[in-house]
């Protein structure tokens, strides 16, 4: 039988389905008998969907039309430089 | 080719182009990333923008040289990772990503025959709109990231926000794919334990 210490290492191998067959039984038996690991891969999952949902840009800002200006700027003087 | 190679290739040749369209499409969808990968490298949010910018130009001037052997996300990231290495060197650091010497931040919450000594709470009513301390979730969880040691910031960013396969979040970093497993983890601990701080 599993300890709460280690379905807690093996959290995320569960939600991600990396687990053996045999580990994943293992893993649900302690699960079907332990409220506490249960709440507990319920919040590693919460914590997992609110980190994918997170966007991968921020929203439009007028700083980045500067940027990507002053990039490009840059770009094209070293094109003039290198000839 | 897949939908989604086929819409990459046609936008490397735009970028190869000088199509500022192009550039900005793809500027918004990794800039944030970018600067967020660094700093956890250079340590300070304006070296990290300079290294973000160079980046960006390196990519430019050798676009017409990628191959797509990688995603083309996976190649930037890349070219920042040594980018931003380099100026850690420069600084007098050697940053690894491999979390050695790390631990999960949960030893603390078992008993002596490793059961919870507390039990976890039910997160039931957690969603990414609720105020929590003044600030949105989504905030807590942007800035419990950003205080995450290099190696776990980096792949949480690659794996979960910009969607990395494990293998290509494995090369930019030069972590193994078990390595790569053990840091993702302790960094969901990581964001988990400051949700249940506000909680």
């Amino acid at each position: 039988m599993l300890s709460c210490k280690e379905v807690a290492s093996r959290a995320s191998a569960l939600i991600d389905g990396e687990l053996s067959t045999w580990q994943a039984l293992q893993m649900r038996l302690h699960l079907a008998m332990c409220k506490g690991c249960e709440r507990f891969i319920g919040q590693i999952r919460t914590t997992r969907d609110l980190t994918q949902s997170l966007p991968a840009g921020d929203a439009h800002d007028e700083a980045d039309d500067g940027h990507i200006s002053a990039i490009l700027s840059q770009l094209h003087k070293g094109k003039q430089e290198g000839g | 080719m897949s939908t989604a190679r086929a819409h990459e290739a046609a936008l490397v040749q735009l970028l190869a182009s000088g199509d500022r369209t192009a550039f900005e499409q793809i500027y918004k969808r990794h800039n944030t990333s970018l600067v967020r990968v660094a700093t956890g490298v250079v340590r300070s949010r304006a070296t990290a923008e300079e290294v973000a910018q160079e980046t960006w130009i390196a990519v430019l001037k050798s676009i017409s040289g990628f191959e797509g052997r990688s995603s083309l996300a996976s190649w930037i990231f890349s070219i920042l990772i040594n980018k931003a290495r380099s100026r850690a060197k420069r600084e007098g650091r050697i940053v690894l990503f491999d979390g050695a010497g790390e631990d999960d931040n949960l030893a603390a919450a078992f008993d002596g025959r490793g059961r919870w000594k507390d039990m976890p709470e039910l997160w039931e009513t957690l969603t990414p709109e609720r105020i929590l301390a003044g600030r949105s979730v989504m905030e807590h969880v942007n800035a419990a990231i950003e205080a995450l040691p290099p190696g776990q910031r980096s792949v949480i960013i690659l794996r979960a926000q910009q969607g990395l396969d494990a293998d290509e979040v494995c090369a930019i970093l030069g972590i193994s794919e078990g390595n790569m497993r053990v840091l993702l983890h302790r960094a969901r601990l990581g964001v988990r334990a400051t949700l249940d701080g506000l909680m």
